[in-house]
């Protein structure tokens, strides 16, 4: 039970370390980005295609979204990392990572938060009342021209609560890139204590990462709070 | 050659039929009103004319043209509609509801489209409504934009299904003052109301629309005054007294 007593030693330790934890949260940051990225640009449409589409690729589709997310992340970061034939791609000097880890993780989280993604878009689109579509196809508006013009922008809106969750789920998960050995924030926080004579920082380092990501996540859920605010339809009742 | 001629129109949903042969014609500047109970296909007819609905028999041809063999989107351009929840885009301001199919659909520059999309809610009394959103508009106000979305694409004919049946009695008045204006500017209308005042003063053609069929149809004082069929008499007779 050694881990447990918090002493100052270990947290000087911690705080001399502290521009290697910053680079782990630095690319916990980007890795985030990019999943949630690739994330949208599969999810939005995968959404849209389970309202609208015809139903081969509903389909389709939906097949493909139950199986993103009943897997297990882990399971999913693993088998991608090691099943797909992504070549060794080097390092980023400026981050001391490996371009491969990184690209399999970002592709693990991105599908899966795809997948993910397409339900909160999905749901979305469906809360937008079917006037709305009439309207438009009423002017002469082609389908996608209504999707894109009346139903996308309403949609976007209302789908920023679903996404600020989808948001703290993929940065908390990024935390199993850990399993592929990519350095991001949790990795290096195992590279630290790791060292010899440290077993003893173990809760001060784990306490500070966790507080990082505590951080990130209050300060991106406000932001987006702001921006659900700022771009909220006037005198509606979102 | 009449504008919209309507020849034999048959739709049902599912096993219940809701028009059975309807057929009619009416011309350019021409203001005709449907009357009939809930229920009796009025709607329904209204929405196979610019196929938001789609027919199961019959035709319907627009200046001589079947509007089968018509792209949708050509048709709908051609033909406006008003809707009875006015269905106006939430997210955009009055004068967005009307520049969005300006710019989208007739390709016109955004300078362009604004100055006529001005011109148009000048036309029904809301200038100064023009950057309010639907969701601060009344619901009369809300209704005038919808007619001027529809008149700023230009269209042979509007249909107007239900306009007033949404709103608040003391807000009926503005947007039936729009439609009379309409009315007397020579637009052609196809309405779907129960605005009887409207329908004797400003309609060509009254129609008596029950159970899917054309009940009775002619000029509006004959139907309110001498009509040929005892139920016709009592429909509006009964909506005479309620109004």
């Amino acid at each position: 039970m050694a881990g447990i007593v918090l002493q100052s030693s270990d947290w000087l330790f911690v705080a001399s370390n502290a521009d290697f934890l910053l680079l782990g949260t630095i690319v916990t940051v980007l890795l985030t980005i990019t999943s949630l990225t690739l994330g949208f640009l599969a999810g939005f449409p995968m959404g849209a295609i389970e309202v609208y589409g015809p139903d081969s690729l509903r389909s389709v589709v939906g097949t493909v979204g139950v199986v993103f997310r009943g897997t297990p992340i882990v399971v999913l970061v693993v088998l991608l990392y090691f099943g797909l034939p992504i070549p060794q791609l080097g390092t980023v000097p400026a981050l001391d990572i490996q371009v491969t880890p990184f690209l399999a993780a970002t592709l693990a989280l991105g599908l899966r938060s795809g997948a993910y993604q397409s339900q909160v878009f999905r749901g979305a689109i469906q809360s937008i009342s079917e006037g709305q579509m009439e309207g438009a196809r009423s002017i002469g508006m082609s389908k996608l021209q209504a999707i894109r013009h009346v139903i996308f922008p309403q949609a976007i809106r209302r789908s920023i609560p679903g996404f600020q969750n989808e948001f703290t789920i993929v940065l908390k998960d990024t935390s199993v890139a850990f399993a592929i050995g990519l350095a991001e924030l949790l990795t290096r926080a195992e590279n630290l204590y790791l060292q010899p004579g440290r077993g003893t920082a173990v809760m001060e380092v784990i306490l500070t990462i966790t507080a990082i990501y505590f951080v990130l996540t209050v300060a991106t859920n406000r932001t987006l709070d702001r921006l659900h605010d700022r771009y909220a339809i006037p005198g509606g009742n979102e | 050659m009449s504008l919209l001629r309507l020849e034999d129109v048959e739709k049902s949903y599912g096993n219940e039929e809701v028009l059975h042969g309807v057929g009619f014609e009416m011309d350019t500047q021409d203001v005709d009103v449907i009357v009939g109970p809930s229920g009796s296909g009025k709607s329904t007819l209204l929405r196979c004319v610019n196929r938001l609905t789609e027919i199961d028999g019959g035709s319907i041809f627009l200046d001589g043209e079947d509007i089968h063999s018509m792209d949708e989107n050509d048709l709908r351009r051609r033909v406006g509609m008003v809707f009875q929840d006015f269905n106006l885009f939430a997210h955009r301001t009055a004068v967005g509801n009307v520049t969005l199919g300006l710019t989208e659909v007739l390709d016109l520059p955004s300078a362009e489209a604004h100055d006529r999309a001005m011109e148009y809610l000048d036309r029904v009394g809301l200038a100064e409504q023009a950057d309010s959103y639907p969701a601060e508009l009344s619901g009369g106000q809300k209704q005038r934009v919808g007619i001027a979305r529809s008149l700023a694409m230009d269209p042979e004919l509007i249909l107007f299904d239900e306009p007033t049946s949404a709103l608040d009695p003391e807000l009926i008045g503005e947007v039936l003052g729009v439609m009379n204006d309409l009315a007397d500017e020579g637009m052609t209308m196809l309405c779907v109301t129960h605005e009887m005042g409207f329908a004797r003063s400003a309609a060509t053609t009254l129609t008596f629309l029950d159970d899917g069929q054309i009940v009775e149809r002619g000029p509006p004082e004959q139907l309110f005054d001498d009509p040929e069929q005892d139920r016709t008499r009592e429909f509006l007779g009964d909506l005479t007294e309620i109004h």
